[in-house]
Formats: structure tokens, C-alpha cells, sequence
């Protein structure tokens, strides 16, 4: 595929990226948080037609969406709400948002966005299940990475869902594109924002970005953030399942080096949450474990890779011997 | 050393019925989620209680109404300290370690009849004033003003990162005394009383939500002239004295600990896995286990034999950088093993243990925590450049120089 953006392609994003510009600040006052959902932001791209963009346009327009709006401390949904869900839903069952992303088999358990969410999408295994979430279901689960978490108060009566029979696969399939996307944005920003740091922090008379120590593993991050990137947007574009576990597989396996070197190149200053860092850190930190994390997502990719070679395979490779 | 050690088992079963006799059984029920006046108030029962059965200061000489342990005993000590799980006794790290290698060294009779007593018993709180906003690594660089006028000194500036300072009462400070020296020259050690008008704190939130640290405004502040260490201007070499006093017994504690903290490990990697069966089972959490677990033993033959150096009377030379370097990465694999085996659980914030190890089950408070190490103390990268250069004989980077 030809990673360069179509003349289409780049107006949607110069379109999205003035907005978020003009309206994505983060309040002074939320400085010090672990997380700020702008819900302002989150209905002024709805109501600009971004959430659309995957049915009108395509997924891999989504995904560009879902890395764009991840640039930002603030935190607006989009990875399920612009790309898993019109993915995986028919375009007369839109669902609104915001939409939390659920993993059945941890149905007790905190779920990321579900406190902003209207909707839920509920991976049962083989099936799906949409449920809306009604105000007042949910309680706020205290959390130190940067997106919003909640639980149910009570089990969800998942009959008063609707059930996708035989959907599950290509939830986990979006979901895994939706966490390399803005994985991908996230840490991009966070690169940019640490390389601004050792270009203007000085030590021994000189910028820390100086050293060769930290210009070469800053280089390694910018390499992860950028693999990202492009990992996210061939499996938006391609559509191949193969493609979504390894992006997140890269992405989720190469978190803890990423987020490592950053905060230690601030100094002290990467141990507070006084300095904007941990808005796209600790969201990618808390992708990381989602799907099943990089073990899951890596044995997907070698099942669907590498099956164990029938009879005839077998055969001629004993022959090839 | 190993004879040595066996000679003292008496010791040794002494040291654990004291401990077993001793320790609270509930402490740490109590310390989960504990305020921080409720830890405070159980840092100084402890100590004290610590003091009472003879442990509390096993380094400090006797004169001074410590325990004047031999290095050996010294080890049996942390081991066994290690092994029960008793508290770090944090809130006491500076005025234990920092203040006697100072004082000892280079303070006044007066000083140190003035502050040694009271320390041990458990009044006095210290805390550290080296670092500032522009000055951490590269400490000497440090801008914090004292002017002389008549016997007293006038400070004005900003230190940073000083850990329990909200809680201390005294602060080991560092100040430039002379501006139009550059460096290293110039710089003058104080002794600041934190109730001195114009001090102000300012609690700094971490990454983990707690607020350990804080900045420290000084305003106009005056200190007494007696209040210096060592001589006006030769502060630099005082301050050496104050941060060699870190890296000694310390890790030994810290490596034990470890050793313990990896049982909680093991025993959270028996949970049931997602995809059935145990967590322990999966190849990949069994690898990474006897990683941690294999780098754990290699850690105790590095600490071992910096000791025995020690204890033959030699320098321990770019040992204690070497070993730091080597836990702090260590302690980052361990605890990211241990956010793994947390699951989803791990994610959440949860009541954190007061006065506990670097791994307390509560994988990922520890986690993050583990951050600070591989820059307190000196980072990372400044260990290894003196590793570089004064153990591989390298040519050198910019002179490196580092803080609390
Ligand atoms: C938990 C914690 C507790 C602390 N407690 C105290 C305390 O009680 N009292 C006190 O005075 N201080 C304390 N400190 C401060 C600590 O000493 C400093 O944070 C540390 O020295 C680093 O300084 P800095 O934060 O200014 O980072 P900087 O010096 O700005 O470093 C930024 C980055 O540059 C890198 N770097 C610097 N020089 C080089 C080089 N030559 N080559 C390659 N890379 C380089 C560093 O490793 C780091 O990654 C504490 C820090 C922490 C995290």
C-alpha cells in the first residue's frame, strides 16, 4: 500500500486537526489530572460529521480520525465510537456515543470509558452484544491511567441488548486497529513532546538531547511511534485480521521501552504528573492490556500464519529432506 | 565472610525471635490505605520500638548511642529484617544514613551533640535540599543564594524533589556562597531548621498519586552561622560525604526484600489464567518468572561481593553504581511481571501499603514507582557514565555529578 495520503484524505485531516486545535486544550485546572474526557469536543466532532467518516469514506479515513484526535492531552473518544463500531454494525443500527469497549469474560470488572459511554459493545466470544448504558448504571473506578474507568453497579441484563450472532471476531479484529491507532497518535505526541524537552533542558552546560545515550533510544521511540502508525493504518486499509493482531502486537509489546525512556529523560520532572507526559503515556499504557494484550494478539498472528501443515505438507517436506 | 556469618547464628536467632517477639502480626492490614499521620505515628513507634531492642542505628558507632554492629551483623540484620517484612523505615532514611556520615565527618561537636541524640530518638525527621529545578544531575550547577551578613546567612531560591520534607524538621541544604565561583567551588552545606521563617513547601503530585516529595521555597531565610558543615565554600566536599552514605548497606536491604517480594509473585502467578488453567503454566509468565528470579540471585552475588570488599577493607570503587544500574532495571522487569499476573486487576488504584517495599503486591503502584528509581540517587544514565569512565576507563563525557 502506498502510505500517502490522497488529496481527500489530507483535507479530512487538515479539516479535523483545526478543530482540535482551536478547541482541544486542556483546562488549566485539570493540569494536574490522571485523565480529561472534553465531551465539547466530543459532540463538536459529531455534530461535524467526523464519527461518519468511516461508512462515507472508508476505515482507513477512521483510523486517521482515531490517530489525530489521540495527539491531544484531552481525551475525546473516537476509537470505538468512528471506527469499531460502524465497522462491525449494519448503517441502519448506528449506535450513539460515547462507546466503551467490554471484554465479556470481565464483565465485573473496571471497564475503560464506560463512565462517558452510551453504549457498550460486549465481546462474548462468538458473539456480540450492544447494550445501552443507562445514567446511573455505572460507578467510577479511580484509576491512575489516563482514560476515564468505570464498572457496572449491577450486572447488566445483557438480554436487553441486541445480540450480533458471530460478531466477536471482528469486534476484537476493529478493537485491535481502534488500540493501534491511538496508540500510534499518543505516542507520537508523547516522542514530540520529550524531544522538546532534551532540546530545552540543559545539563553540564549542554541540552540533554545532546548525548548520544538518549538521541539513540529517542530514536527508537520515534521508530515504535511511527511503526505504529503505519501498522495501524495498513490493517484500517486492508481490512485482514492477520493485520489488526500485529499492530496491536507490535504496538502492545513495544509500550514498556516507550514509555520507559520518556519518563526518564524528563528526570524528576517524569515521576509527577505536572507535566502533560502522562496524558498519552498512561493511555497507552492502559491500551496495552486490552484484547488480550501482546500474548493473545501474537498467538493470533501465528495461528492464522503459520497452521499446523496438513498430511500432504508434511509429506513433501520430509521428501524436501 | 562466610565463616564470619556462620559464627553468628546465635545472632541471628536472636535477631528473628526479637522480630517474630516484636513486630506488630497486623501491621501491614493497618498500614494499607494508612494516612499519612497514622504513618507517621507507626514509623516512629517502630523506630523507637526498633531502637529499644538495639536495631535501630546497627551502623552508628556506640559513642553515639548506636549499635556499632560489625559489617556481618550489619548483613544478618537487614536479612532478617527483610525476611519478616518489617517496615522501611523511610520516613528515617536521611536522618539515619545522610546526617551521620555528615555530621561524623565534617560537623561541629555541637552539631552533633545537638542533633545525633535526637534523631535516635525518633524526634527528629530529616530530609534532603540538594536538588533544584536547574540543578539535578548536574548538581553543581545549583543557584540557591546565601549571603553573609554579620554571623548570620540570608538563603533565597527553590530545591526541589525533596522527599518527606512535609514531615521533617531539619534539612540537609545546599547553597552557592559564592556567585562569582562557578561549579563546584562556591557552594556552602547548611543546616536548615524547617520552622525558620520563609520556608514554604510545596507538595509535588508522582505519577502514582501519592505526593512524597516537594519543593521547597526559601524566602529571606536566615541561618546562623553555626549552622554550616564543614567551612564556607567548601560545601562541595561535604556534600560528598552526605551521598556516599547511600549506597552502602542499603541495597542490601533493598535485594532482600526482593528476594521476599518475589514469593508474593510467585504465589499471585497460581491465579487461574483467562484462557484456562494457571498463569504459571503459560511459557512466556514462566520465562519472564525465572528471568526475575534468576537476575534476583545475580543481584545478591553483586552485593555480595561489593561487602566483601568492604569487609577486606577496600574501596567499593564503581561497584555501588554498577549495582544500582542493575536493581533498578531489575525492579522495572519485575514489576511490569507483576502488572502482567495483575491483569485487569492491576490497572486500578488500590490502598497502597505505608512503609512497605518496593513490592507490595499492588503491582501497579510498584510499577510506577520502580520509575523513580532509575533516577533518584543519581540516574541511569549518570551511573553508567561513571561506570564508563572510571571503571572501563573511557574517555570521558561532562564531569557527572548527582543528588539525593
Ligand atoms: C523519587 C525521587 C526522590 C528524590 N529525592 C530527593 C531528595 O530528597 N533530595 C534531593 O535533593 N533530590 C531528590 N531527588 C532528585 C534527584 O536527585 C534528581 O531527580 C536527579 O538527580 C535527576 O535530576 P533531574 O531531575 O534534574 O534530571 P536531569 O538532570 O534534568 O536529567 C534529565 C535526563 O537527562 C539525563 N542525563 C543527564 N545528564 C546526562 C549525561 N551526562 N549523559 C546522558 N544522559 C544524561 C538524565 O539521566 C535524565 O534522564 C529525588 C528524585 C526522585 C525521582
Amino acid at each position: 500500500m502506498d502510505f500517502h495520503l490522497t488529496e481527500d484524505q489530507q483535507a479530512l485531516v487538515s479539516a479535523l486537526q483545526s478543530i482540535l486545535q482551536d478547541h482541544g486544550e486542556l483546562p488549566q485546572g485539570e493540569r494536574l489530572s490522571y485523565a480529561y474526557h472534553h465531551s465539547g469536543l466530543q459532540a463538536l466532532l459529531k455534530a461535524s460529521g467526523f464519527f461518519d467518516a468511516a461508512r462515507e469514506m472508508g476505515a482507513l479515513e477512521a483510523a486517521l480520525i482515531v490517530i489525530e484526535a489521540a495527539r491531544l492531552p484531552v481525551l475525546v473518544e473516537t476509537g470505538a465510537s468512528a471506527l469499531v463500531a460502524p465497522m462491525l454494525l449494519p448503517a441502519n443500527e448506528g449506535v450513539d456515543g460515547p462507546v466503551a469497549l467490554i471484554a465479556g469474560r470481565d464483565l465485573d470488572k473496571a471497564h475503560r470509558n464506560l463512565p462517558i459511554a452510551t453504549t457498550a459493545l460486549i465481546d462474548l466470544g462468538d458473539d456480540v452484544v450492544v447494550l445501552p448504558v443507562a445514567a446511573g448504571a455505572i460507578e467510577t473506578v479511580k484509576s491512575v491511567l489516563a482514560f476515564p474507568y468505570g464498572r457496572f453497579r449491577r450486572a447488566p441484563d445483557l438480554g436487553a441488548g441486541r445480540r450480533i450472532a458471530g460478531a466477536g471476531p471482528k469486534l476484537r479484529q476493529w478493537w485491535r486497529v481502534a488500540i493501534a491507532a491511538e496508540a500510534a497518535g499518543a505516542a507520537d505526541s508523547a516522542v514530540n513532546f520529550t524531544v522538546e524537552y532534551v532540546k530545552q533542558r540543559h545539563v553540564f552546560g549542554r541540552a540533554v538531547g545532546s548525548f548520544q545515550s538518549v538521541q539513540h533510544r529517542l530514536v527508537q521511540c520515534h521508530a515504535i511511534a511511527r511503526a505504529t502508525y503505519y501498522m495501524a493504518l495498513r490493517a484500517a486499509w486492508s481490512g485482514e485480521s492477520v493485520h489488526a493482531d500485529m499492530a496491536a502486537c507490535y504496538v502492545q509489546q513495544n509500550v514498556g521501552r516507550l514509555l520507559f525512556d520518556l519518563h526518564q529523560f524528563h528526570g524528576g520532572m517524569g515521576v509527577t504528573t505536572e507535566h502533560l507526559l502522562h496524558f498519552w503515556t498512561y493511555r497507552v499504557r492502559a491500551l496495552q492490556a486490552e484484547v488480550g494484550g501482546v500474548n493473545d494478539a501474537a498467538r493470533s498472528v501465528a495461528t492464522k500464519l503459520w497452521p499446523a501443515p496438513t498430511v500432504a505438507q508434511q509429506g513433501r517436506l520430509v521428501q524436501a529432506r | 565472610m562466610l565463616q564470619e556469618l556462620k559464627d553468628l547464628e546465635p545472632f541471628r536467632a536472636d535477631v528473628r525471635a526479637w522480630l517474630a517477639a516484636n513486630l506488630p502480626a497486623d501491621w501491614q492490614d493497618k498500614m494499607r490505605g494508612a494516612s499519612e499521620d497514622e504513618h507517621v505515628a507507626f514509623q516512629k513507634f517502630w523506630f523507637r520500638r526498633m531502637m529499644e531492642g538495639g536495631f535501630g542505628a546497627p551502623h552508628w558507632p556506640k559513642a553515639w548511642g548506636g549499635g556499632g554492629f560489625s559489617f556481618a551483623q550489619q548483613i544478618v540484620l537487614y536479612e532478617e529484617i527483610a525476611r519478616a517484612g518489617a517496615p522501611r523505615l523511610i520516613l528515617y532514611f536521611i536522618a539515619l544514613h545522610h546526617v551521620p556520615a555528615t555530621l561524623l565527618e565534617w560537623g561541629t561537636e555541637e552539631q552533633r551533640r545537638r542533633h545525633l541524640p535526637a534523631v535516635l530518638s525518633g524526634e527528629e525527621i530529616w530530609c534532603q535540599g540538594f536538588s533544584e529545578p536547574n540543578a539535578g544531575s548536574d548538581l553543581a550547577s545549583l543557584r540557591t543564594r546565601a549571603e553573609r551578613r554579620g554571623d548570620r546567612f540570608v538563603v533565597n531560591g527553590q530545591k526541589t524533589w525533596s522527599s518527606n520534607a512535609h514531615h521533617a524538621h531539619f534539612c540537609l541544604l545546599l547553597t552557592r556562597t559564592d556567585p562569582k565561583s562557578s561549579k563546584t567551588r562556591g557552594i556552602t552545606y547548611f543546616i536548615l531548621d524547617l520552622k525558620t521563617p520563609g520556608v514554604t513547601l510545596r507538595p509535588i503530585k508522582q505519577i502514582t498519586g501519592a505526593s512524597h516529595f516537594n519543593e521547597i521555597f526559601l524566602d529571606d531565610v536566615e541561618i546562623p552561622a553555626e549552622n554550616i558543615v564543614g567551612q564556607e565554600n567548601n560545601g562541595w566536599a561535604v556534600a560528598q560525604s552526605t551521598l556516599s552514605s547511600e549506597r552502602g548497606l542499603t541495597i542490601l536491604e533493598l535485594a532482600e526484600r526482593m528476594r521476599v517480594g518475589f514469593e508474593l509473585l510467585l504465589s499471585d502467578a497460581q491465579s487461574p489464567a483467562p484462557a484456562g488453567g494457571r498463569l504459571i503454566d503459560d511459557d512466556e509468565i514462566r520465562r519472564r518468572l525465572v528471568d526475575v528470579h534468576v537476575r534476583i540471585q545475580a543481584l545478591r552475588f553483586l552485593v555480595n561481593e561489593m561487602l566483601m570488599q568492604v569487609l577486606r577493607g577496600g574501596k567499593a570503587g564503581v561497584e555501588p553504581s554498577i549495582i544500582k544500574i542493575y536493581y533498578s532495571e531489575l525492579l522495572r522487569d519485575f514489576t511490569a511481571l507483576g502488572v502482567t499476573i495483575g491483569g485487569a486487576g492491576a490497572q486500578h488504584l488500590q490502598a497502597v501499603l505505608m512503609g512497605g517495599g518496593n513490592e507490595t503486591g499492588y503491582w501497579m503502584q510498584d510499577y510506577l514507582y520502580s520509575w523513580a528509581w532509575t533516577i533518584s540517587g543519581g540516574s541511569t544514565e549518570i551511573q553508567k557514565n561513571i561506570v564508563a569512565e572510571r571503571g572501563l576507563r573511557l574517555p570521558r563525557e561532562p564531569q557527572p555529578a548527582g543528588a539525593g
